[in-house]
């Protein structure tokens, strides 16, 4: 009763009580998979709820495709159970199981037509020819590729691949649909155009997605949950901003977005606060929430976006000392690479405000003085020691 | 003065290449009655001359007969071995695929005598059956090759989108497998006519009255009489082997499919 209250509260989905009584779509229990004795995925444990839309991120190797394979039906787990709309499906194989699935090169039959490719679900499910041709129209006008009918597959742009794939995996209705990194050979343009129409189309049909890529940026935009995932494991699960903000450890924090990392040890002032010594003698007040035992190594992990540059620092506001070592001026934000006697210069992330923050840009060598909110920064225990 | 001499062996090769087939096909029209080179005169007697000859159409029968089956047998159990050897991965996988094209490189002689002594106590010596079984020996490894390396141009991707897509095993072979492997299977096929039809070797091991191959025919024939009938024959069985190979030039191309890991299907 309680775990149904608290589903009904996530803003994403309004549903009545009968669908929340069975409010995950798709879960994995403790579900692995060995390659001889290589682990690819170690103990996933993952429920998406209907309708919701799930980016599975991490490095190449950290078990992700694998994770949706496994969900496919194309790779077997060797231990844990997979449930779609609350069935198993450990042992059903991958045509019994109602999934629509985006692979990475589209995997267009190209001895069939557009038209054929997208029929070829229905024609497996033996539906009647004249429905056939109905819903192949339709999702054809939904995914805007009317008039493309006979084409063929090697007569298409990337982008028209694209959407053909996608209208042959969700002309099914599948009870989930799986995108296997669907984006990766596409130029920057038009990958950031489709992930604005995949999102709209996903919406749209409300249909449950897991999404694999390797591209934070593409994570961050497609999903209601980005799944962080390393060597096998889920390292955090959480919202966007979530894992952006709020990364568990270093390795999220270094993966999803740009960030400083300085080291320093942790030192108690006369008036029994605590802060963090960095390099030759910089003092950082600590991070509020944190409260690590004195004289411990942290790491200071520190967003460029959040770093001010010259400017007020009010109450709560850390404000230190430096020298700009080196400047980049990337168009929209200009990167100031400032020495404040630390193992690493922090990177601070300035909008070019006005036309004249070009030329007047703080030439190298000068000091200048940086603040940040002292929340925003967080604190991590290195990796190696 | 490099090219000239480049060109004058370029011309001698093809020459050694073509003499054959340059100096038996002149001989079938010759009016002697003896097979020489340059004929003398014209004339299409040799050829009604086969017709006479009832042992030459039989062994020609029989030929296509045995070339036909071997090519069916080796086409679905070529096709099958293809498949398990790239769907399945197990302990010595790389050496069964050496083992498919083994009879390749195996000399003739010695695969005879093997087939001789096995196909004997089994009694399928000098019957049809026997001839079938040694000929698929021979042609399985050119249908291994060429549907192989179809199958090594095939997406995998693209048997598993059948699969997501409701299709089970035997529609996704049905449906994607099979139309995309249609070049390899069909070159494969050709070659496995011809080599089969051309077999000699093994076949001399296996024949005897009553069952008999063309070639084998043909070579009785020349132990007693040296007229150009043979010769006809041969012009006519070179002439369908060049329809064969101009065929599948014009369906997929040689090159592509003895070439570099070609890609047949995923045109």
């Amino acid at each position: 009763m309680n775990a149904d209250m608290v589903r009904a509260e996530e803003p994403v989905f309004s549903m009545n009580a009968r669908a929340a009584e069975r409010a995950v779509a798709v879960s994995l229990r403790a579900v692995s998979k060995s390659y001889g004795a290589f682990p690819a995925v170690a103990g996933v444990d993952l429920d998406i709820a209907p309708g919701e839309m799930v980016s599975l991120l991490g490095p190449s190797g950290c078990g992700k495709t694998t994770t949706l394979r496994m969900i496919a039906g194309l790779e077997e787990a060797d231990a844990g159970e997979i449930t779609i709309a609350g069935r198993r499906i450990n042992e059903t194989p991958p045509w019994r199981r109602n999934i629509g699935m985006v692979f990475q090169n589209y995997a267009l039959f190209p001895h069939k037509t557009v038209a054929e490719n997208i029929a070829y679900g229905l024609v497996m499910r033996k539906v009647k020819r004249e429905e056939i041709a109905r819903r192949v129209a339709a999702v054809m006008a939904q995914v805007h590729l009317s008039g493309l009918e006979h084409r063929r597959p090697a007569q298409l742009s990337g982008g028209q691949s694209q959407r053909v794939a996608i209208a042959r995996a969700i002309i099914t209705r599948p009870d989930v649909l799986l995108f296997d990194e669907p984006l990766a050979a596409l130029d920057r343009k038009l990958r950031e155009h489709m992930q604005v129409e995949i999102r709209q189309l996903q919406r749209e049909v409300g249909i449950t997605t897991i999404f694999v890529t390797h591209d934070q940026e593409e994570a961050l935009t497609l999903s209601d949950r980005v799944v962080v995932m390393e060597a096998g494991r889920i390292v955090q699960v959480g919202r966007p901003a979530e894992v952006y903000e709020r990364p568990v450890n270093r390795f999220v924090s270094d993966f999803i977005g740009v960030t400083n990392a300085v080291r320093g040890v942790v030192t108690t002032g006369p008036d029994g606060c605590k802060s963090l010594r960095i390099g030759a003698g910089a003092i950082v007040p600590l991070p509020l929430h944190a409260d690590p035992p004195a004289g411990q190594k942290l790491e200071m992990v520190l967003r460029p976006e959040k770093i001010v540059v010259n400017g007020a620092t009010p109450e709560g506001w850390v404000s230190i000392e430096g020298s700009v070592a080196h400047v980049v001026y990337m168009g929209a934000v200009t990167y100031y690479h400032v020495d404040i006697g630390a193992d690493a210069p922090l990177v601070a992330m300035i909008p070019n405000e006005q036309t004249f923050g070009a030329s007047g840009a703080i030439p190298i060598g000068a000091p200048i003085r940086l603040g940040w909110h002292r929340d925003s920064a967080m604190v991590f225990v290195p990796p190696d020691p | 003065m490099r090219a000239n001499i480049l060109t004058i062996y370029v011309i001698g090769v093809l020459l050694f290449l073509a003499a054959p087939v340059l100096i038996v096909i002149p001989s079938a029209f010759g009016q002697e009655a003896t097979l020489a080179f340059p004929p003398i005169g014209f004339t299409l007697k040799w050829f009604s001359n086969i017709l006479a000859h009832p042992e030459l159409i039989s062994a020609f029968g029989n030929s296509v007969a045995i070339a036909l089956m071997a090519t069916a047998v080796s086409l679905v159990v070529g096709t099958m071995t293809v498949l398990a050897l790239r769907r399945y991965e197990f302990p010595g996988r790389e050496a069964l695929r050496m083992l498919f094209l083994a009879p390749l490189v195996c000399p003739a002689i010695v695969l005879a005598t093997a087939v001789a002594m096995v196909l004997s106590p089994l009694g399928l010596i000098r019957t049809f059956t026997g001839l079938v079984v040694a000929h698929t020996l021979v042609t399985l490894p050119y249908i291994v090759r060429t549907v192989g390396a179809s199958l090594a141009g095939l997406d995998v991707a693209l048997e598993e989108a059948a699969l997501t897509l409701g299709a089970n095993p035997w529609q996704r072979f049905r449906t994607i497998t099979l139309p995309l492997l249609g070049s390899g299977l069909l070159v494969g096929a050709t070659f496995s006519l011809i080599i089969s039809f051309d077999e000699f070797t093994l076949s001399l091991f296996i024949v005897g009255n009553g069952m008999m191959t063309l070639p084998l025919e043909m070579f009785n024939y020349v132990e007693f009489s040296i007229d150009p009938t043979i010769a006809a024959v041969s012009t006519i069985l070179v002439l369908i082997t060049t329809a064969a190979i101009l065929l599948i030039e014009k369906l997929g191309g040689l090159g592509r499919q003895f070439g570099q890991s070609a890609s047949g299907g995923a045109r």
